[in-house]
């Protein structure tokens, strides 16, 4: 039947289609209030106090401040956040107070009504005003982490390099803008405490809970609703948002519904991190690379989130998908008085790669090289080692994703008759004023490519701790013939396709059809913890244990088949009639050849990595600098596509969300405050913005990988999408960018400054 | 105020604010949830529904000046089990991710095909292009609307 | 942002323009506040980012979106009369007006996208008064005519003396716009409508030019202009005009056309653009629009 390889349809798509599909604000329960968020209108401060209107009717109104939280931290990484803010105020948009109201008006002026009193400290805003210690405010140095990895030595390689190339690469933030904002629906039973919510990790929220609340594990269930796009930005903020209509809910003693509006989602919650790498390299004439030195500094914002993590992600990824014999790289995260960053799609690595492979191009421009050729000449091969150290022994697809889409897009043929014809010619020669009549051309085409790598599932000995988990049960069907079967795991289904690819990995394992297999809604008190869904780990990682858990049982159901006769549905049922629930539960068992060092940063960073190479076509309006994206190929090698279409599906959405951190968005931050946190200033691509996409899918298998190899592909195609853009821009005319973003206004600016 | 107008093929009237916006009509007291709110503001048409037969976001249409005129919601496209030939191609060709923007982008989609049986695909794009989605990068999307568009070019023909 | 508070308005829908006009001159005496509501596409998204001034003292909101008087489009005696409430969608499908204002046509095609198309108002952006504005810069290049009605009967007002600064016009408390009215360009006029917007659809202009020229046995004849997003007010370039009209396009220098651009408009940096790229901008498509001049001359 192999259902494992096919574009099966997603099994959520009915619903979501007929419009019946439940997001958190189509939920409500009887009697609800609605709940909202008082926040500080300064970067930081000393909250003296909150004034309440006196005005005001406040009858049937509920305020939460400080006072009302047992425990006021959020458990996350480190326990620096507060639930709510009780004394010093660390950036804008911090909660300081809860209200809730029966109805939107109400709960409005109510809102109105309650004043922070916050006496000003001068803020740090800046990454250089947190190194120079402009003012203390984390620890003794304003630093969130610190990783170092090193391999053989730079310094001295790179000295003595015949060809030494340094350049400073900065991104800027990025918003999720994932369409539904977040939101949460809280109560309270005898029970204990209870969520309905917009979220990616149930567990990360269960734990938050437990802590603020002095719970245990049974008193807290978190269930996810049909969530509107997550993209990281639902990883780890959902937790402050339960704590506050949790508050809400017990003060109140009503269910509480709390739904950010865009401005406030756009404000509030984290975003990716602004980063600058410095690289150093040294290599050969014939563009043969050696040796790097890397640097990379990260701006946190105001609490410690997952910033480490992501930081540690930077750094792994940041000397790109190439050999190096010496390598050094290290990297520093710091506290800023702005709004905390955190998880977005690719999680840091977005970050680096954009660093490399810009710098790639610096390589390729000093030695006259074609920046395809000299990529390839220096791609990471099986049996050559990484920074840390691990041997590559399998899966390493990016030789031929780099030949794939050298081929699909026309490359070579581009290459040379696109873009500033000759590589020497100076870029005020295409923008000399053309005269009157002449009918100079206004337009530039270039293409350019970027070639880039995405460890799968959780960094280091990540996957070791967290024992990631998932069961699946057998059930009686409602005929009563057929047996069916239920996964039950904490990957949720964001957009991505959890779940139809899980029952189709189970359903291939199991050899039944795959309306036979249902997900449980993930909800903490039903499903165990397979861990959170991020860092491309559901399909690779949490889908093997999927997988095996399938297999289990299949086993056993076969066995049992051999003993008593009969079909694979009678043996099923023979087990079913026994006293015990049949149910297999597997933990992730790590590969025992994937060691890791967490003190020295040496080892096997990931499992495997996904590979990629994108190659963007683009058209540069002369005029006005506006860049159009003509075509786009992106070529992944993705170990083995579960569900095809899904994936390209993934792959495409991700890229695009890629060129629009790199042609369109832009976060302006001032003072610590976000001037266009609407969807009608922060600029994310159109349909008539997006290009076509040529959608590649290599298949190198990973040994270890569910449904014959696949490896993770959540994050990969966040990567290379803005390099390739600026060096197609950079082709078209002849614009050297090495700071993202690329709208018009900049291209202008580095067109007049000549940087 | 009170309000008449014909929803999704049925007569309805209701006592509201006239300047209460549809959408909260909509999700409120009529209990029509698949009409989502993306941003409030006009931009992101997942609150897209047909006036009259033309798309409008639902955030900016306020009941009164809905009373006397047709509305057509997602839900009256189609059902679960009943899906339109529209709706069953966005889940055949992967046209939803999420989901949250796919009402909408229905919505705009039905006009377009009632007015233009055989749009081409700048027409598809142009016709979606008040709709953001931040999930498919929209080529799927726009696969799923001509696979609309030939099916039913091909049931007519046939 | 919360919309809520907006379903508390008190709201009516007058049938007729001399209802309405009676309810405006008698609120107006009574120092009432009146909201006047078309599309909804300016003033509902205002409400959801500032909430009311004064909750207990709502101002009355009146419907005219569909007011006969306001509704339509008329073309008589190359003459075209286009009712304030008429939408972006209605202009941009109107034949005639397609084949022969396609400045107006093109204009109305790339206004937000589709949904906002359908609900926007002319009658509205004008009264909005925003720099960015493109239905007023398409209307500017075609001296359009701006119509007010109040219990005073008609009076007419030069788009270019409508607006009287940033966000300000000559309508005054008690009157509505009805429509505006221009003379059709004649057949074979040149028309440009470029919009430089923050991205494709559903943008708003940084910078858009809307240009009409009218040339008579090589000679320049009539010559409009508007530009959005470059002033406080819609830019109506009056020397830019001048030079449109110069007896010899050939003669017309790029750096003139520059410094011609450059006296016209006051561009400043804002959360979409910048002062520099707006300069730059604005003498790009202007000096684009006279090589189309130039190369139809030539031809
Ligand atoms: C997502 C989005 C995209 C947009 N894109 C564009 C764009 O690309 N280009 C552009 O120019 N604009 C754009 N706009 C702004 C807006 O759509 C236009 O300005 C539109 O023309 C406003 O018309 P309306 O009928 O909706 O005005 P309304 O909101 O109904 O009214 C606006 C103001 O005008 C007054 N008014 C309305 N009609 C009259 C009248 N007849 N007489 C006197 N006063 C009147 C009202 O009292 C109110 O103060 C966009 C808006 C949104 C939300
Ligand atoms: S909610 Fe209406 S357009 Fe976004
Ligand atoms: S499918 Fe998620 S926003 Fe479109």
């Amino acid at each position: 039947m192999a259902l494992v390889g096919r574009s099966v349809p997603r099994a959520d798509g009915p619903a979501k289609v007929a419009g019946t599909a439940r997001y958190v604000d189509d939920l409500t329960r009887p009697g609800a209030l609605l709940g909202a968020t008082l926040r500080s209108p300064v970067a930081r401060g000393r909250l003296r106090g909150i004034r309440r209107d006196p005005a005001f009717d406040w009858a049937g109104v509920t305020v939460v401040t400080a006072e009302d939280v047992p425990v006021n931290v959020v458990a996350l990484i480190e326990e620096d956040q507060p639930v709510l803010a009780s004394d010093e105020v660390r950036h804008a948009y911090e909660p300081i107070a809860l209200v809730a109201a029966e109805d939107p008006v109400r709960l409005a002026r109510a809102l109105r009504a309650l004043t922070p009193e916050i006496e000003p400290l001068p803020p740090v805003l800046t990454v250089a005003d947190a190194l120079a210690r402009k003012a203390q405010i984390h620890g003794p140095d304003n630093v969130f982490a610190t990783y170092r990895i090193s391999k053989g030595d730079a310094a001295q390689a790179i000295a003595s390099s015949p060809v030494r190339l340094t350049g400073r690469y900065r991104t800027h933030h990025q918003e999720q803008l994932y369409i539904e904002p977040q939101g949460m629906l809280a109560f309270w039973d005898a029970n204990g405490a209870h969520l309905v919510g917009s979220l990616q990790c149930p567990f990360y929220v269960h734990k938050g809970v437990k802590r603020t609340f002095s719970l245990d594990d049974a008193h807290v269930d978190v269930t996810q609703a049909v969530t509107g796009g997550g993209f990281g930005g639902k990883e780890e903020y959902p937790t402050l948002l339960a704590l506050h209509a949790l508050l809400l809910a017990k003060k109140s003693g009503r269910p509480v519904k709390m739904i950010y509006n865009r401005q406030e989602d756009v404000e509030a919650t984290t975003k990716r991190h602004p980063c600058e790498v410095t690289i150093e390299s040294g290599c050969d004439r014939e563009g043969n690379l050696s040796a790097v030195s890397i640097k990379v500094l990260m701006d946190g914002g105001a609490y410690v989130t997952l910033t480490p993590v992501v930081l540690s992600r930077a750094a792994l990824h940041a000397a790109g998908a190439y050999r190096w014999e010496h390598v050094a790289i290290e990297a520093v995260a710091v506290a800023t008085n702005t709004p905390p960053n955190g998880a977005f799609r690719g999680f840091g690595a977005p970050q680096t790669i954009w660093a490399i492979e810009r710098h790639m191009d610096r390589i390729a421009r000093e030695l006259s090289a074609d920046p395809l050729e000299l990529r390839e000449k220096n791609l990471l091969r099986v049996g050559d080692t990484t920074p840390t150290g691990q041997f590559l022994k399998e899966s390493v697809g990016v030789q031929r994703c780099v030949e794939e889409a050298r081929k699909a897009s026309g490359w070579d043929k581009k290459r040379a008759s696109l873009g500033a014809a000759a590589p020497t010619r100076p870029v005020s020669a295409l923008l000399r004023r053309s005269a009157p009549g002449s009918s100079a051309p206004r337009k530039a085409r270039g293409i350019g490519a970027s070639v880039f790598l995405h460890g799968a599932g959780f960094t280091g000995s990540g996957e070791r701790r967290l024992k990631g988990r998932v069961a699946i049960d057998m059930l009686r069907g409602p005929s009563g013939k057929k047996p069916l079967f239920r996964i039950r795991t904490a990957s949720t289904e964001i957009g991505q396709g959890t779940e139809t690819v899980f029952r189709q990995i189970a359903a291939e394992a199991l050899w039944v059809s795959m309306d036979r297999v249902e997900f449980a809604t993930p909800s903490t008190s039903v499903v165990p913890d397979s861990g959170p869904t991020v860092a491309s780990r559901t399909v690779m990682i949490v889908g093997s244990i999927v997988e095996r858990a399938a297999r289990d049982l299949f086993a056993r159901t076969e066995n049992e088949r051999q003993k008593g006769g009969g079909s694979f549905d009678d043996a099923a049922l023979r087990l079913l009639a026994g006293k015990e629930p049949v149910v297999s539960e597997k933990t992730y068992e790590t590969p025992g050849d994937v060691v890791w060092d967490d003190e020295t940063y040496r080892g096997d960073a990931y499992p495997v990595f996904a590979w990629g190479c994108d190659i963007a076509e683009v058209e540069v309006d002369l005029d006005t600098f506006e860049t159009t994206v003509l075509g786009f190929w992106a070529v992944q090698d993705v170990g083995k596509a579960i569900n095809p279409l899904l994936c390209k599906g993934q792959i495409e959405g991700g890229t695009l969300q890629a060129i629009g951190w790199a042609l369109n968005e832009r976060l302006v931050v001032e003072e610590g405050r976000i001037l266009n946190a609407r969807m009608a200033n922060y600029i994310v691509p159109t349909s008539l913005d997006a290009p076509r996409f040529t959608t590649v899918l290599v298949e190198d298998p990973y040994s270890m990988g569910p449904g014959g190899g696949a490896k993770g592909i959540g994050e990969l195609p966040m990567d290379g999408g803005a390099p390739a853009i600026a060096a197609a821009i950079e082709h078209a005319t002849g614009i050297v960018r090495d700071d993202l973003p690329l709208l018009p206004e900049d291209l202008f600016a580095a067109r007049r400054t000549g940087t | 105020m009170r309000i008449a107008f014909v929803l999704n093929g049925k007569k309805r009237a209701l006592d509201a604010p006239p300047l209460a916006r549809l959408l909260d009509l909509l999700r409120g007291p009529l209990g029509l949830t698949g009409t989502k709110e993306g941003c409030g503001e006009g931009e992101c048409g997942s609150c897209t529904v047909l006036l009259d037969g033309v798309p409008v976001n639902a955030c900016l249409v306020v009941a009164g000046q809905c009373d006397g005129r047709t509305v057509l919601t997602v839900e009256g496209l189609g059902t679960k089990d009943g899906l339109s030939d529209l709706q069953d191609a966005f889940v055949k060709e992967g046209g939803a991710q999420c989901g949250i923007c796919t009402p909408g982008i229905l919505m705009a989609a039905h006009a377009l095909l009632t007015a233009n049986p055989q749009p081409g695909e700048g027409e598809i794009r142009e016709s979606i292009a008040g709709n953001v989605c931040r999930c498919t990068g929209y080529q799927r999307i726009v696969e799923s609307i001509r696979h609309a568009a030939k099916e039913r070019a091909s049931r007519e023909s046939g | 942002m919360n919309p809520a508070e907006l379903a508390l308005y008190p709201f009516e829908r007058p049938a007729t323009l001399a209802e309405l006009c009676r309810t405006l001159s008698a609120r107006a005496g009574r120092r009432e506040r009146t909201v006047l509501l078309a599309g909804g596409t300016d003033w509902i998204v205002e409400r959801g980012f500032a909430p009311p001034e004064n909750p207990d003292d709502l101002p009355l909101v009146l419907d005219i979106s569909r007011l006969p008087e306001l509704r339509g489009i008329q073309l008589a005696k190359e003459r075209a009369a286009i009712g304030a409430a008429a939408t972006f969608l209605e202009i941009r499908s109107h034949p005639v007006l397609l084949r022969r204002v396609p400045v107006l046509t093109a204009m109305a095609r790339e206004v937000g996208a589709v949904q906002i198309q359908a609900r926007g108002t002319l009658g509205g952006n004008l009264a909005t008064a925003s720099p960015a504005a493109d239905g007023a810069a398409a209307l500017m290049a075609l001296d359009a005519d701006v119509v007010l009605a109040s219990v005073h009967g008609e009076r007419r007002v030069p788009l270019t003396q409508f607006f009287t600064g940033y966000r300000a016009t000559r309508r005054a408390e008690d009157e509505v716009i009805v429509r505006v009215e221009f003379v059709l360009p004649r057949t074979g006029a040149h028309q440009a409508w470029r919009k430089v917007g923050t991205r494709a659809a559903q943008a708003i202009s940084k910078v858009a030019l809307a240009a009409v020229a009218e040339f008579e046995r090589g000679r320049g004849v009539r010559a409009g202009f508007g530009m959005a997003s470059v002033s406080p007010v819609t830019a109506s370039l009056p020397t830019v005009r001048a030079l449109a009209l110069a007896p010899s396009l050939a003669s017309v220098s790029d750096e003139e056309l520059d410094a011609a651009t450059r006296h016209d408009i006051a561009p400043i940096d804002d959360i979409r653009s910048t002062a520099a790229y707006r300069t730059h901008v604005a003498s790009a498509l202007v000096k684009a629009f006279f090589r189309e001049l130039r190369a139809a001359a030539g031809s």
